[in-house]
Parts: structure tokens; sequence; C-alpha cells
């Protein structure tokens, strides 16, 4: 998601992200610096985005606090900034309320998203498919076959 | 099922998992009624999702609890203190399955360790010579691989890492169990299928829980009442200090009251001294069993921390059994390491979703998506060592946060004592090392999860006033009293718990068995 993806920066202060594409590829890009993988591509990104947005309106006190500090982020041209400089500004803010709600969230959704699991190597459920025992859970052929036996002499 | 009446002394238990649970089959095996009250649903092994968050949202205990102290739990999860289940079958149906044996020594740790300043050692009333017979029992009731003629599981693709990490490095003491989950079919369950769930419930039932094994068997019995849904708030007693009944409230938030002529608590170790100080009264004013002020307190939860490691190969650590393989080397008391008492190396893996969540929690930018971009290539062992009792690491009632049904939350305070960090910062190293010995690219220090093995916080004690319960887990206090989980322990040991909490519980429920048949009780 280079910078340029990120599209014109939010254009006016906004009540409802949600339903601001500008908004959304804001946050998305935000959450792709803060947890940078060059394979995802963004619509997890996105994803997490909508979850963000979903979290951050929990009450209306925790969402005039978002979208004030989204304007904000708008406002300093995060959208604009290149991977180092987008990182040293989320760096500035990271203790703030709106980065760990960002972040907290995040967590939680980009690395529970199927499609990133795919694209980490990683298979999810297995029972349906009877489980492991004849599809590699023992497969890894670069080191000896080891000892599976308690130590004799320990015994 | 059996019904048995509200107003008929039953003999009580609070709890399903693994001290509840097996004391249930133990007593009704023997004759004996009992009435299990379980604060959680009755899920079945098909209800399980094969699903990390899912499954989390599931089976946890997510009552209101609260943390204070220096451990870092409090910082990065201070509402989620612990990881237990709240189900019928308890802990024991999310458990991993390693099941070492505490030591010789660990059960007189005050002596072999001598004074270690801040901390409250005390040996223990018994030793491992009279709870020997009991492992026996007990690793035959579960299965536990390497004993009793049970074969080894296989190896998985994390253990041929954390093996041959292990013979380069000079251990010797390692192997794929004692673990209690079936290699082959035993006691009508099948062998493991190694899905790689353990944490999430276990579909195929391979893996021992209560579910799976006492409870069903204490229903068939016919002398179980068990009564999921039910959550015991007060214990009370009578004129005599004798306790003679459970107050429970059930899902909708009704209560009900069960005579008793013996209660027996095992709601794990932050539930059940909780229930104990929520039960004070005018003979009791500090907490029902609590004359000596130590319910509560010389709350153990283990030295733990995991060390996942990158290759430039594929490992794919959550293919088979979590927790099959076992390093014993470093379980042995040797202070010239710089620290007393020993720990146990594990093989653990964690999917994407986990691991996300709990690798560096707060961490973010590029380090952090290394973790996760090396995910495939990844091995994981978990550290569990002995923590050392402190009279200040606590389970107290919340002046402030209330659960659910209006009764204080508990709060769970702990501070890291200095021998904790010094084993932490060897064992991270050592781990490190055993992952270098086999190619590792990079490695990271993960800080302990919230806990799993929540122990000692209604200690065995020979004298009244150094703990809460005697030899056989009967309060000191209180006659017709007791407890029957991980709170009992005096120390924690290294070992896996679940296996000394079974061994106990068939322990006290010969004996319980017996006074009551003698008319003591």
């Amino acid at each position: 998601m280079a910078s340029t993806a990120a599209g014109e920066a939010v254009a006016a202060f906004t009540l409802d992200p949600a339903k601001d594409d500008a908004s959304r590829r804001l946050i998305a890009r935000m959450v792709q610096v803060m947890y940078p993988h060059a394979q995802f591509g963004d619509e997890p990104y996105l994803r997490t985005a909508d979850a963000i947005f979903a979290a951050a309106a929990a009450t209306p006190a925790q969402k005039v606090s978002f979208v004030a500090a989204l304007h904000d982020l708008a406002q300093a041209g995060f959208a604009d900034l290149d991977d180092a400089a987008a990182l040293g500004h989320l760096r500035s803010i990271e203790d703030t309320p709106f980065f760990g709600l960002v972040r907290s969230t995040t967590v939680v959704t980009l690395y529970d998203d199927p499609d990133v699991w795919a694209i980490l190597g990683y298979e999810g459920p297995s029972f349906d498919k009877g489980g492991y025992v004849n599809r590699g859970f023992n497969d890894l052929d670069w080191l000896p076959e080891p000892r599976i036996e308690e130590y004799e002499a320990g015994r | 099922m059996t019904e048995i009446a509200a107003d008929e002394d039953a003999v009580v238990i609070v709890g399903s998992g693994a001290g509840g649970g097996t004391l249930a089959y133990e007593l009704t095996k023997a004759g004996i009624p009992c009435v299990v009250l379980e604060a959680g649903p009755f899920l079945r092994n098909e209800d399980y999702h094969d699903n990390e968050w899912v499954a989390f949202r599931q089976m946890a205990w997510l009552d209101a609890r609260t943390t204070s102290g220096s451990w870092r739990i409090a910082k990065d999860f201070p509402v989620l203190p612990a990881w237990i289940v709240k189900a019928v079958g308890g802990s024991t149906t999310h458990w991993s399955g390693a099941t070492p044996r505490f030591k010789d020594y660990e059960f007189k740790t005050r002596t072999t360790y001598g004074a270690v300043e801040g901390a409250t050692l005390l040996d223990w009333p018994i030793s491992l010579e009279e709870l020997a017979p009991y492992y026996d029992k007990a690793e035959i009731a579960m299965g536990s691989t390497h004993r009793h003629g049970r074969p080894p599981l296989p190896a998985n693709n994390n253990y041929k890492v954390f093996a041959n990490g292990a013979e380069r490095v000079g251990y010797k003491l390692y192997a794929t169990g004692p673990y209690a989950t079936n290699a082959e079919p035993y006691d009508d369950r099948p062998a493991s299928i190694q899905d790689g769930f353990n944490f999430q419930g276990d579909k195929n039932t391979s893996k021992w829980s209560t579910l799976v094994r006492e409870i069903p068997r204490a229903l068939e019995t016919g002398l179980l009442d068990l009564r999921p849904d039910s959550h015991v708030v007060r214990i009370t007693h009578d004129a005599q200090g004798r306790v003679d009944a459970v107050l429970y409230v059930d899902k909708d938030g009704g209560l009900h009251r069960q005579a008793a002529r013996a209660v027996c608590v095992a709601g794990n170790s932050i539930e059940t001294p909780r229930l104990l100080l929520l039960s004070e009264s005018n003979r009791f004013p500090n907490g029902l069993a609590n004359s000596s002020d130590q319910v509560g307190r010389n709350y153990m939860r283990h030295l733990t921390g995991s060390v996942y490691a990158r290759f430039d190969k594929p490992v794919r650590m959550y293919r088979g059994e979590t927790m099959a393989g076992i390093i014993a080397d470093e379980a042995a008391h040797d202070p010239s390491r710089g620290f007393v008492g020993g720990y146990y190396m594990e093989t653990l893996s964690l999917g994407p979703s986990f691991l996300a969540a709990f690798a560096e929690p707060g961490g973010w930018g590029p380090d952090f998506a290394e973790i996760m971009d090396a995910y495939a290539n990844t091995a994981g062992m978990w550290i569990v060592g002995e923590d050392m009792p402190q009279a200040g690491n606590r389970i107290t009632l919340s002046d402030t946060v209330r659960d659910q049904w209006g009764l204080a939350a508990p709060n769970v305070h702990f501070d890291d004592h200095a021998n904790d960090v010094a084993m932490r910062d060897y064992a991270y190293e050592h781990a490190q090392k055993l992952y270098e010995a086999v190619g590792a690219v990079g490695s990271h220090r993960t800080p302990p999860y919230p806990s799993t093995h929540n122990l000692g916080t209604c200690r065995m004690s020979e004298r009244p006033e150094d703990g809460v319960v005697d030899r056989w887990g009967r309060a000191h206090d209180v006659p017709n009293l007791f407890v029957s989980d991980g709170s009992v322990m005096t120390t924690g040991g290294a070992a896996n718990p679940t296996l000394t909490i079974v061994a106990l519980a068939i322990r006290q429920a010969e004996y319980l068995a017996a006074e009551l048949k003698a008319g003591n009780i």
C-alpha cells in the first residue's frame, strides 16, 4: 500500500469514518505501517480498519476522541509519508488512547484472518480432515529423527 | 442422573476439574452419593471449536477479576490474570497434557533450599514416598505415555527441533512425554490424530480430562448429581462451626441452597480462596477456615516464559500435540546456576491469532512483523519452573469491582521474587542456546501468559498457623471442610500440576470415604 494508494487526504472532519473511504484507507495505512507485511496485500488491512471503526464506536465519548485523533492524523499528512517517516510519526503518538485502540484491535483482528493464516502458512482447523497425523505432523526432514523414549540411564 | 434433595446432607463438591471431578468419581465409585456444583456450562467435546479466540470465548473463565503488583501481567492483561476454564471438566478440558511428578526434594524445599529471603517456603506435611502410590493410580487413570506400559507419542515437527537442540547442547532427559494423551487406543478412547488443538478442548477425546473419564463414569454409578451453571457464592456453617450448606446461583441469577454433610472446594486457586473469603461470618470474621490469615496468601503461578525461534526452513509447529516434548535436565536443585529450584522445558505451539496476542504484548513495528512473518518456520517452547511462595502474593476481595452477581471480584496480586527473575533469565538464555545449536536465525523471549498453573492459596501445613489445610486437605479450622485443588500445594515444584492434583484427590477421596463410613464426618 504505497502512500499514493492512500488517495487524497481526508477532506474534512468526519463523524462517520466507517462510511468514508479516505478514512478507511488512512487507518489501513496506519495498520500497515504498524504491522508491515509485504505479502498481505491491501484487503486484510482494510478489513482490520473496519474492525477498528466498530471498536471505536463503542460509546459516544470514544467515538468523539477517535474521530478527533483521526482528523489529527489526516492533518499531519500521514497518508503521504513514506514508510520511515510514517513509522516515526506513529512512535510519537504510541502512548495515546487512539493508538492503543488501533493496536489492541489490530492484534486480535489482522492475525485472526483466515486469508492471513494462509499467507503465513498456517492451516488452522484440522479435526474434520483427520488431524495432521497423516498430513505432515512429522514431515520435518532437515534434522535427524530424534529419540522419543526417555533416556535409559536417567530412568 | 440421580437427584439429591436440597435438604439432604450430601457430600458437596465445588468444581468439576482435576480435583473436583476426580473426587466425584472416586467417592461415587466407593458408594458415596455426591452433588457436584460446577459454575460453568456442560460443554461436550463435540461442542468445541478449533479456533483460538472462538474457543477462548466459549471456555475461559471471564468473570470480573483485577490485578496488582509488579508482574507484567498487571500491565498487559489487567483483567485476565489467569487463563482457566469455566465448564464441566474445568481446566482439564484445555490443559496440554504434560504429567511429570514432583521430585522428592520439592516436598521439602525449606529444608533443601534453606531460608530464602522474602519467600515463605515450607516443607509439605507429606513426602513423595507417601504420594507415590497415588501418582501410579493417577498416571494409570490419565494414561500417561511412557508409564505403566503406555507407549510414547511419536515425534512431531516442533519436537524434532526441540529434541535435536537438546541433544546438541548436551541434555539427556528429553522425551515426548510423560503426556496424558493416547498414542494408541486406551481406556475406551482413541489415539491422538495430532490435530494441534489442546487449549481449545480436544474434539477427538484422545486427551485425558475429567470430562471424558471421571464425570461420565461417576454419572454411570447413579450416585452423582451434577449441576452445571451453578456458581457457589457462600458456604454456611452451624453453631458448632461445622459447614452445613452451600448457597449457589443458577445461570438466571436464582439463589439455591444445598445442605451438606461435608464440602470439598475445588474451584482453582483464585476462586477457592475467594469463596472462603466470601463466606465470612461472626465465627470466621476473616473468612471461613482462615484463623491463620493464610487463605489467599502464597499464591504461585509457576515461573513461566516462552522462546520462539525462527529457522530458514519450515517447522510447522502447529501440526501435532501441543506439548508432547519435555526436557527434564534443568528440573533439579543446583544453586550454582544462581537460583534455587528447577524448571522444565516443554514444546509449545500457538496459532497466529494467539502468537500475535501473546508473543510480545503491546509490541508493534517491523520487529514484531518479523516474528509473525516467520510463523511457518518457527519452533516454540515453554519454560515452567518453581516460583517462590510469598506472603504478599495474594488473592483478596476487591473493594470496588463486582462480578455479574454483585459479589466482590478477586484481586490477584503478584510480585516477582528475585529467584523467579534469575531462573527465568537463565532459562531464556539456555532455551535460545538450544535453538541456536540447530541453526536458529533468530529467537524471541515471550513473557509469561495469563497464569494457567494457579497454586498455593490454601496451603497444606503440619501446623495450623502455617497454612489452611492439613495433610489430607482438611481445613485446620473446620473438620468437614476440604480443599481439593492446586490451592493446597505447599510449594509449587517445577512439574505441571495436574497429575499431582489428581493424585492428591485420589488420596483425599480414600481418606474421606473412610472417615464418612466410620461416622467421623
